[in-house]
């Protein structure tokens, strides 16, 4: 039986959950012979064998389908809980820093004034890491709680979250007619959040900034997309572009963590839809999404 | 622990119990900062929390008549958690009433429910960001020390068919 690793973290062996293809050639070719031979009205030992040779198979499946939940939720609950603790130690590393600024700034040189700002911009940047990635592994942990829920009231309050970005900028926001569908609405949310927080980094040097949320209707399907008038970036890198940790762009360009559209794809999956997005570099980016108007 | 201590037989306004010593101080420093709680008093573990809000053992001393004016309890403590403090506090009739603020990292739905399902007061997660944790602490001290009317001492009075020894042991435990 072939061992794969998980991805992440390389640490558990875990059994493929794919069965051995040379197991299910041999069952095949059994299967093959039998037909043959309930043709020819001779059937029974080889007829068992097969029916032994599947109900192993599939017992193997299952073994392996649960072992793969168990390191699954083990590397979740690690995560989060690694996430989790580090929120203490980052908001007393700047909380310290910032009181020493304060309280004893006068007394320190310029050059150890600017030392202790780049350490509170650091731990700022990790507290936001961290932020980023327990929402990301709570979108993995929490089940779904649906409700039929109007989108355009969840991308409302998502606006209403992002003001202190659009502070100070013009920003041309075309908001249309969105679906009812059925769907966690603090997911939703957070959906919205980091589609539209995007659109806002992306277009930063635009003025105005056009953003722009719809739906339409795409070989049949109802989809929602998110569109900007941004930087955009280039489709041969598409295929990063959920990856957690992948960024298309430096961080001192725009910053970022690449754990924000890993989410949204996580959270559009969880809710059974499909994403995907369109751009050129220059010329904006439009993220599409479809997610199915029953529950699911 | 216990980082600038009102003197425990005393009235105090604030009880904070918060095992991480830094993140107590930074809580600490800010309520007096806004010159909300001059009465501060912190403990770093659940039992002697307990201990403390029921007036055993070392602070047997106290008096049940004089809780703080809110209690400022996180999540995560050593021998006895926040839930299950909680749950002595709001499932005792001479304690019920004092006002309890979860304070924690976690934002887990489980525990927010299981905090109001306890009879929390409010349920406030800590922000990472130090400038936010700062603006967060400061409007919980605004709100309960200068916005909220404190319960009345007389609502304390002990209650003789419930001693205090008896019904804390069967509560602190339960595990939850």
């Amino acid at each position: 039986m072939p061992q794969t690793y998980s991805r992440s973290h390389g640490l558990v062996p875990v059994e493929s959950p794919v069965p051995d293809p040379m197991r299910l050639q041999q069952a095949l070719a059994r299967l093959t012979v039998l037909t043959q031979m309930k043709h020819d009205n001779g059937l029974t030992a080889a007829g068992g064998q097969v029916a032994q040779d599947i109900k192993e198979l599939n017992e193997k499946l299952l073994s392996s389908n649960a072992q793969l939940a168990i390191v699954n939720a083990d590397l979740e609950a690690f995560s989060y809980s690694v996430a989790h603790d580090l929120r203490s130690p980052i908001r007393q590393i700047a909380g310290f820093s910032k009181i020493l600024l304060e309280e004893y700034g006068p007394q320190l040189p310029a050059e150890g004034r600017r030392y202790l700002d780049k350490v509170i911009q650091g731990a700022q940047q990790m507290g936001g890491l961290v932020d980023d990635l327990l929402h990301l592994a709570r979108v993995g942990r929490q089940a779904l709680s649906l409700q039929v829920t109007a989108l355009d009231s969840i991308v409302a309050a998502a606006l209403e979250s992002l003001q202190p970005e659009c502070t100070g900028r013009r920003i041309e926001w075309r908001i249309g007619a969105l679906p009812s569908v059925a769907c966690d609405r603090g997911l939703m949310k957070q959906l919205f959040v980091n589609l539209l927080s995007n659109a806002l980094k992306y277009t930063r040097p635009r003025d105005p900034a056009v953003i722009e949320v719809a739906q339409m209707d795409h070989n049949g399907e109802q989809v929602i997309f998110v569109r900007d008038n941004g930087v955009g970036f280039d489709m041969q890198h598409a295929s990063k572009l959920f990856g957690v940790f992948e960024r298309l762009h430096s961080a001192s360009e725009f910053e970022g963590t690449g754990i924000g559209l890993a989410t949204v794809e996580r959270i559009v999956r969880k809710h059974g839809g499909r994403i995907w997005a369109h751009a050129e570099p220059g010329r904006g980016a439009t993220f599409f999404f479809t997610i199915p108007p029953g529950a699911h | 622990m216990t980082t600038e201590i009102a003197h425990a037989e005393t009235e105090i306004d604030i009880l904070l119990v918060e095992d991480n010593a830094s993140d107590a101080e930074l809580a600490v420093r800010e309520l007096r900062r806004h010159k909300f709680a001059n009465k501060i008093h912190v403990i770093g573990d659940g039992a002697e929390a307990l201990d403390f809000i029921f007036c055993r053992g070392a602070y047997r001393s106290r008096s049940l008549f004089h809780p703080p004016k809110v209690i400022l309890l996180d999540m995560k403590l050593p021998k006895v958690d926040g839930l299950q403090i909680l749950k002595a506090i709001k499932g005792d009739a001479q304690t019920r009433a004092i006002p309890v603020v979860i304070m924690t990292s976690s934002s887990e739905q489980r525990d927010v429910i299981d905090s109001y399902q306890l009879g929390v007061n409010a349920f406030i997660q800590k922000p990472v960001d130090f400038d936010e944790f700062r603006r967060v602490i400061e409007r919980v001290g605004m709100f309960w020390l200068a916005v909220n009317h404190p319960p009345p001492t007389d609502v304390f009075a002990p209650v003789a068919a419930e001693l205090p020894g008896s019904t804390l042991a069967k509560h602190a435990g339960n595990a939850l």
